[in-house]
């Protein structure tokens, strides 16, 4: 893989690069979304699994006491509303424990995401986007999450609901099953879109990836692009930006408050991670806290950062195709009722320099 | 004013620019006052001040700098950080 390419000496207008028919209506597509404004909750420290390498239960954020209190909830979401927060994503450790939150939620702020291990199916008047975790088939699900027939299980819970993507997390062992995994989730109308195992800070286990494993997970995941194309929510840019030998951070310069502290605009300034006492710390604030952030490959915060480089991407022609390619693929994953569009891009373009 | 450009002028260029990108409603180039704070007072956020600033490069033919987006929140600050630029060129 090459280093990051320069791009200060654009030869190119914005207005160019808007002249085909094709970009300019996707464009004119992704920019409606440029009001979401995004911040994270973790919901309880309760789970009813336990995985290898899961950010959740590292750090202290997993001894917060939790907050079970709908009403304490539901004013925290207005709070949120009342400063600009128009997308909520719901995580750690299992948001399908506490439907009641669920609902106190999703009263206020209608867009948002849960994260979910799939294993509890979240009611239908929930109408958040579902991201259902897989790690690997259901033998390495029963290693590393010590669950039986687990993707089985998610299926079964998530079969023909559109609220529902599937979330494959490339760790540096399970590569090779990310074809039957998506192919029987494709078999059975399931949406799939792709993650990188990003280690925790002070991780020493075997998840975590090598030059040569970010290689290999690159050419999988555009071999599934191309395989079903129908079923797979990604974009050969997102395959790049999230499998390049350099971190979100390094390539991109992550805006989260965790690493920004500008508190001008943007991220730096509404983001904040919420834990489930309801307390937060602009210190610890980004999607996936206590991740190591150099080798943070994550694709919640690659939603964010690449998205948020709009600038680097205006530049020619290829890339910023590649970077609309990038945001319609967030957008069709996180955003209820977005639809993919198709890739405008199919090479490969490389990350641009800052 | 050096480059050409009167001051009042060059706000109320950035000043429409604005409004048709932000498809702002119930404001005029007129009626936009120059000291607005964008993001406190509009509520606009980087993506928006992005497409902005890629907008005025077309426009004026100049390279604004990303570390330069915080110091560009009011129409005058534009309009002046503009003139700087064009005087930089000629």
């Amino acid at each position: 893989m090459s280093a990051a390419q320069p791009s200060s000496t654009s030869k190119y207008k914005f207005a160019d690069l808007l002249a085909d028919a094709a970009v300019r209506e996707r464009w004119e597509r992704v920019r409606k979304y440029f009001f979401l404004r995004e911040s994270t909750y973790d919901m309880t420290s309760r789970c009813n699994i336990r995985c290898d390498g899961c950010y959740y239960y590292a750090g202290e954020k997993q001894f917060a006491t939790d907050n079970d209190d709908p009403d304490a909830w539901r004013n925290l979401m207005r709070e949120e509303k009342a400063r600009g927060i128009t997308f909520v994503v719901l995580a750690g450790a299992e948001p399908a424990l506490v439907p009641g939150l669920l609902q106190a939620c999703y009263a206020e702020i209608p867009l948002g995401c849960i994260a979910t291990n799939g294993m509890k199916r979240i009611d239908d008047t929930v109408g958040y986007k579902i991201h259902v975790s897989a790690w690997g088939n259901d033998a390495t699900s029963l290693r590393v999450r010590r669950q039986k027939d687990m993707l089985e299980k998610q299926i079964d819970n998530y079969r023909g609901d559109s609220r529902a993507v599937f979330v494959y997390t490339f760790t540096r062992d399970n590569i090779d099953e990310a074809e039957p995994v998506t192919k029987q989730l494709s078999d059975n109308g399931c949406k799939v879109t792709f993650n990188m195992f990003s280690a925790p800070e002070g991780y020493d286990g075997s998840l975590r990836h090598t030059e040569a494993t970010l290689a290999k997970t690159r050419a999988v995941m555009l071999e599934l692009l191309e395989r079903y194309p129908g079923q797979v929510l990604f974009s050969p840019y997102s395959a790049v930006a999230h499998t390049h030998r350099l971190g979100l951070h390094e390539l991109y310069s992550c805006p989260y408050p965790r690493k920004n502290p500008s508190t001008d605009i943007g991220l730096g300034r509404s983001f904040r991670q919420y834990r489930s006492d309801l307390t937060w710390d602009r210190a610890a604030s980004c999607c996936v806290p206590d991740t190591d952030c150099a080798d943070c490959r994550h694709y919640a915060a690659g939603s964010a950062v690449v998205t948020s480089k709009l600038y680097r991407h205006a530049t020619d022609p290829d890339t910023f195709k590649a970077w609309l390619d990038y945001v319609d693929t967030y957008l069709s994953v996180w955003v209820t009722g977005y639809a993919k569009g198709e890739n405008l891009c199919r090479g490969i373009v490389e990350p641009p320099q800052g | 004013m050096s480059a050409g450009i009167n001051e009042k002028e060059l706000q109320r260029r950035v000043a429409e620019i604005i409004i048709a990108e932000l498809k702002l409603q119930d404001i005029t180039a007129e009626t936009f006052d120059p000291d607005l704070d964008l993001v406190d007072e509009i509520g606009i956020d980087s993506m928006d001040l992005a497409t902005i600033v890629l907008v005025l490069q077309d426009e004026y033919g100049i390279k604004i700098d990303e570390d330069d987006y915080t110091k560009l929140r009011a129409i005058r600050l534009i309009a002046a950080y503009i003139q700087e630029r064009l005087q930089a060129k000629a």
